[in-house]
């Protein structure tokens, strides 16, 4: 009942204060426009490139909400609301991530299969890395809000953020691409890569939400 | 506000802190303080900045530990109004007090008393981020209104307001004492409240 509303109030906050997907879809889209320009014309080059840099610039785009996901509400003193609100910290970062993942990153798949194509890869494997981004997305973006509590309302928070999340997003990173370039050379490993991605999202669902309400806690003391 | 449409009469609330310690960034500001307030009763803090005021609200909330001792808050959790109100500057007001009604389990009679009570109504449909330092004030009142929360913990409740804020600020909280609520404010200016416990932190800390 007070996770739903929490989930509504979120989703409606994305949009109303936020841009909703705008922001990070953007950043998505510049990175996978600009990267071609680096790596030259060579179409042979640009496909096999193609699951690596798209994943990646996916990755970088769910780093964009992070900071502002947590560090709002510890400035203008919704993180002392919500601690009392009887919802435990824990619960209000996870119902934040989702309402995050649903209401702002939701495009990060459609970009990845367009993204695909355009970089040559064949239309089988620009569906299964989009799937792929599909089933890392949730995870991506829960790591990126364990990272944002833990530096909600520090100087410099977004710079933390990408050094605490990075690394913690590698796995997702790693079988997301992995399928796509799999499913490209025809290996029959783009279903475990993709279940991995989604193991990798789940376990990333349980733990990063406890973390993240664990640092919130500690940020309020 | 008729006698009918008030909400019922507040559980029996208590509020009490027992030799309670108190310290923030390794200096100590509240040593030993006891403290014990029953329904209808309301306690006003004062005290020069720095004194701990906020720190000893936070404690009483049960937001930070104390160094030592320990806070006893029935039925808790408290009603938190903070520094800030926790408004988000795209959010209407009165999507935000129906956002916190539902959180609390209120109904639409409960927002419709509180924000008349702080005088929001015409207000509703603006976005917090429009609205003036008292009024933000009074929307955060509203909020704290409709939470149905017994203990009120209150940090510079009346600061930005105006005289007339003031007044439906001390109507609110003889509002709610007289139902069996009970209300802790940290303030520099005089609230006007009749009948309230004091406790001057400076004296304490100077004791």
């Amino acid at each position: 009942m007070s996770a739903r509303a929490l989930f509504v109030r979120e989703w409606r906050l994305a949009f109303a204060g936020g841009g909703g997907p705008a922001g990070p879809a953007a950043f998505n889209l510049a990175a996978l426009a600009l990267a071609p320009l680096a790596i030259g014309p060579d179409t042979a080059t640009l496909a096999a490139a193609g699951p690596g840099v798209i994943t990646f610039a996916a990755l970088l785009a769910s780093l964009q909400g992070a900071e502002r996901m947590f560090g709002d509400d510890a400035g203008d003193g919704t993180l002392e609301l919500y601690a009392l609100s009887g919802l435990s910290l824990s619960m209000a970062a996870l119902v934040k991530a989702l309402a995050f993942t649903l209401a702002v990153f939701w495009p990060a798949p459609l970009l990845a299969a367009l993204g695909g194509l355009a970089y040559g890869l064949t239309l089988e494997a620009a569906l299964v890395l989009a799937a792929g981004i599909a089933l890392a997305a949730p995870g991506l973006v829960f790591i990126a809000a364990f990272a944002g509590a833990l530096a909600a309302g520090l100087r410099r928070a977004g710079l933390l953020i990408a050094l605490i999340a990075a690394p913690l997003q590698a796995p997702l990173l790693v079988f997301a691409a992995g399928a796509a370039r799999s499913a490209m050379d025809g290996t029959d490993l783009a279903g475990p890569n993709l279940m991995l991605a989604l193991a990798a999202s789940l376990i990333a669902g349980v733990l990063a939400p406890l973390g993240a309400g664990a640092a919130l806690r500690a940020r309020l003391d | 506000m008729d006698q009918t449409s008030r909400p019922p009469a507040l559980p029996d609330a208590r509020l009490e802190a027992r030799a309670l310690r108190l310290e923030r960034g390794g200096k100590m500001l509240v040593r030993d303080l006891s403290l014990s307030l029953t329904p209808g009763q309301a306690l006003v803090l004062t005290g020069p900045n720095g004194a701990g005021k906020t720190t000893l609200l936070r404690a009483l909330a049960g937001l930070l530990r104390p160094a030592g001792g320990e806070v006893v808050l029935t039925p808790g959790p408290a009603g938190w109004l903070g520094h800030s109100e926790g408004l988000k500057p795209g959010e209407r007001v009165s999507e935000m007090l129906a956002f916190w009604a539902a959180l609390s389990g209120a109904g639409p009679d409960a927002i419709e008393a509180a924000s008349r009570a702080m005088a929001l109504g015409h207000l509703a449909r603006r976005p917090c981020g429009a609205l003036s330092a008292g009024q933000k004030r009074r929307a955060g009142l509203a909020r704290l209104a409709l939470s149905g929360r017994a203990v009120w913990l209150m940090d510079e409740p009346a600061a930005p307001l105006d005289a007339a804020g003031r007044e439906r600020l001390a109507r609110l909280v003889a509002g709610h004492r007289a139902r069996g609520g009970i209300v802790a404010a940290a303030t520099h200016a005089d609230l006007g409240w009749p009948d309230v416990e004091r406790l001057d932190l400076g004296l304490e800390a100077a004791a």
